[in-house]
């Protein structure tokens, strides 16, 4: 056996804490389960804020506004456990630095994107590891980017974006059980958000691009009114996983206003049920896709601000 | 090392000079008639020789070639596993308020049941390129959800691992891509895939209900993953595409006006967009159903410009300023010198991506012609 004899370790697989039938009654009802309060096509308010980490060229911070539900909890507590979280991330930008020796020559500049998850930022503790979501997004963000920043004018130079998620969507509201319908939801949302402070801290640290990348989320739910069975599947904007029932596919993407196109693009999901309004010929994903582009065009509106106010900034230092 | 560095989601940085990615995207995005470098139409495929069941020691096993040499091999093992019922669900049981979601986890299934593993010569099992493929793939296989009430696959992949409330099986998908990745390795390996599904056998339950799980252990009565038509009811090509199939993920390109299917390394090199499109049958109405749509880098971002003989100090003096002229490229809306590279910018037009999916979902599309060239391959 090699076990660790200097140190008290705790069981080895886990332990699950006590749950009290009185605790029960009150804690899982289906009351307490957070509610969409806003409208279909309603976003959540973005803070951002470039220029928070003096050591990089380039930083900003990220918060989306927490759903109506948490804070009628905080101000009204029944349960230990929030009922849904709110993204929350730093990104850092080093470069455009040169390339270390031993690498080979590039005619573009190299981007390297880094996403990881806070081991705090999720319900379930994240290793200090990336694990394969994390590469994955990783991979997603680096997509977005790299169709914007205008690559041929740094030559054999580095840039480095690092993002840290210091607390991530939930994927489902954390007391429903994973249905057919389960998916890592939570991810898209923070690519979104990724993706938008990616592009701040970028312009924060004055690269050129061809325009400001936005990050937007649409998804198809259906949320059945209690008692009947089958909702009808609805296009929402923004959606936050924890305050729907069943989100039957959504779609995530980065979106350039002013050339009006898409540098990164994931959907995932069955579309097709999506009920549209009548004389809507658009197949589902269509749909689903056009609603992320708004989404994305609503965060391009804080995007510019604070951009804006970045640069006042460095006009005013100067 | 630094060329995989920078070639992320796509494969590598295509070594082709900007004159050979000059000519080639000028003849793949003539209106109309694209021509490719190996002859093919649009939407042709290459060719491929594909076998199944070929590792005894796995639950359904495949290998795919395609004619420049690329192979692959799947090898798909399944195995026993407990199912661990979170806090929540189990608090259900006595409260009566979720009854009707009562243990949904066990029946519904678990995406985390599936694990897919990529293995590509040349490139570390964390680096960025099998991360992405096997996330790509993974996502679309546990995103299946059959719609079909009475069929046995209710829950699609998921569902169909559920043994009981307490037991499932965890399913293990093991790709080995056996030669260098020549090309973008996404088709070959999302085929291979598909087909060791199809043959992928599970031992028969003798145990009921919520007993321990207990196999028949006569292999010849093994029920297969995905079950297929019994030979004995006449299996007529309506009723085969009522079963669910596992999916099948395309790699489609734009170049200019064009939309091109399985692109070799050539063309993918002068992309406009790369887009990975997972479809599958749906059990249902019997057409194509959409399941993701991923855009994957396209490579021609990192390639070297070409420089137009009006910049070129070695040529100056040589061409009468009014030979190139920058003309507007109505694909990407940038400036070009026709015959000069430019590496692309910028992203994709919404119209071109639905105009993508249209193209492989349509009845009697490449869709539908992938998936029956497979349901074609002998399954024994």
């Amino acid at each position: 056996m090699m076990a660790d004899r200097r140190r008290i370790n705790g069981p080895p697989g886990g332990t699950r804490p006590a749950v009290f039938a009185s605790n029960l009654q009150s804690g899982t009802s289906a009351t307490d389960r957070a509610q969409r309060q806003r409208q279909p096509s309603e976003l959540r308010k973005i803070f951002l804020k470039t220029g928070l980490i003096p050591t990089a060229s380039g930083s900003s911070y990220l918060e989306f506004e927490p759903s109506a539900s948490l804070a009628a909890a905080r101000a009204n507590p029944k349960s230990l456990i929030p009922p849904s979280s709110a993204l929350k991330l730093a990104c850092t930008v080093h470069g455009p630095k040169p390339l270390p020796r031993s690498a080979a020559f590039s005619p573009n500049l190299v981007l390297t994107t880094h996403v990881k998850y806070a081991p705090f930022a999720a319900r379930q503790r994240k290793g200090h590891i990336r694990d394969s979501s994390e590469r994955d997004l990783g991979v997603h963000l680096e997509t977005a980017l790299r169709g914007a920043i205008i690559a041929e004018r740094w030559p054999k130079s580095g840039l480095d974006i690092t993002i840290t998620i210091l607390e991530a969507e939930d994927d489902r509201w954390w007391g429903s059980a994973p249905d057919s319908h389960d998916a890592s939801w939570g991810m898209m949302n923070v690519l979104a958000g990724c993706i938008t402070a990616a592009s701040a801290a970028i312009a924060d640290a004055h690269i050129d691009c061809l325009d400001l990348v936005a990050g937007g989320v649409a998804a198809i739910v259906s949320d059945e009114p209690s008692g009947t069975s089958t909702g009808v599947p609805k296009l929402m904007l923004d959606t936050d996983p924890a305050e729907h029932r069943s989100i039957l596919s959504a779609c995530v993407v980065a979106y350039m206003p002013a050339r009006d196109e898409i540098t990164e693009l994931w959907l995932k999901g069955d579309s097709s049920k999506a009920s549209l309004e009548d004389g809507d010929t658009r197949t589902g994903h269509e749909a689903l896709i056009d609603g992320a582009v708004d989404a994305a065009r609503g965060a391009h509106t804080v995007l510019a601000e604070a951009v804006r106010e970045s640069l006042l900034r460095t006009v005013g230092q100067a | 090392m630094s060329n995989q560095r920078q070639a992320s989601s796509a494969s590598q940085v295509p070594h082709l000079s900007p004159a050979e990615l000059s000519y080639l995207y000028t003849s793949l995005s003539l209106p109309k008639t694209p021509i490719r470098p190996d002859g093919r139409s649009p939407t042709q495929f290459r060719p491929l020789t594909a076998e199944t069941n070929i590792l005894p020691g796995t639950n359904g096993s495949a290998r795919i070639g395609f004619a420049d040499g690329t192979q692959a091999i799947v090898g798909v093992k399944a195995e026993v596993e407990k199912t661990i019922l979170s806090n929540e669900t189990l608090a259900r049981n006595d409260g009566g308020v979720g009854g009707e979601q009562e243990g949904s986890a066990a029946v519904g299934g678990h995406g985390s049941w599936v694990q897919m593993s990529i293995e590509i010569p040349g490139f570390r099992d964390d680096d960025a390129l099998p991360v992405f493929l096997s996330e790509m793939m993974r996502e679309s296989l546990v995103g299946a959800v059959g719609t079909d009430e009475t069929s046995d696959m209710t829950g699609g992949l998921k569902g169909r691992l559920v043994i009981n409330k307490r037991w499932h099986w965890r399913l293990y998908i093991d790709v080995l891509l056996l030669s260098q990745p020549l090309a973008y390795p996404l088709p070959l390996l999302s085929l291979t895939t598909h087909l060791a599904l199809l043959s992928t056998k599970l031992p028969k339950l003798k145990s009921q209900g919520e007993e321990d799980p207990f196999f028949d252990d006569d292999w010849a009565v093994a029920e297969y993953l995905y079950p297929r038509p019994s030979l004995s009811s006449g299996a007529k090509s309506s009723a085969r595409s009522s079963f669910v199939r596992p999916p099948v993920t395309l790699l489609v390109i734009s170049v200019g006006e064009n939309i091109i299917f399985d692109p070799n390394r050539e063309e993918i090199a002068v992309a406009d967009a790369v887009l990975a499109i997972s479809i599958t049958r749906d059990s249902e109405a019997g057409n194509l159903k959409l399941l993701s749509i991923r855009t994957v880098d396209p490579p021609s971002r990192l390639t070297q410009p070409g420089v137009p003989n009006s910049e070129n100090v070695s040529m100056l003096g040589a061409v009468a300023p009014t030979e190139d002229v920058a003309v507007l490229n109505p694909a990407t809306g940038e400036e070009e010198v026709p015959g000069v590279w430019r590496p692309r910018r910028g992203g994709v037009k919404r119209s071109v991506i639905a105009e993508m999916v249209k193209t492989a979902l349509k009845k009697g599309g490449v869709g539908e012609e992938v998936l029956e060239g497979l349901e074609g391959v002998e399954v024994s």
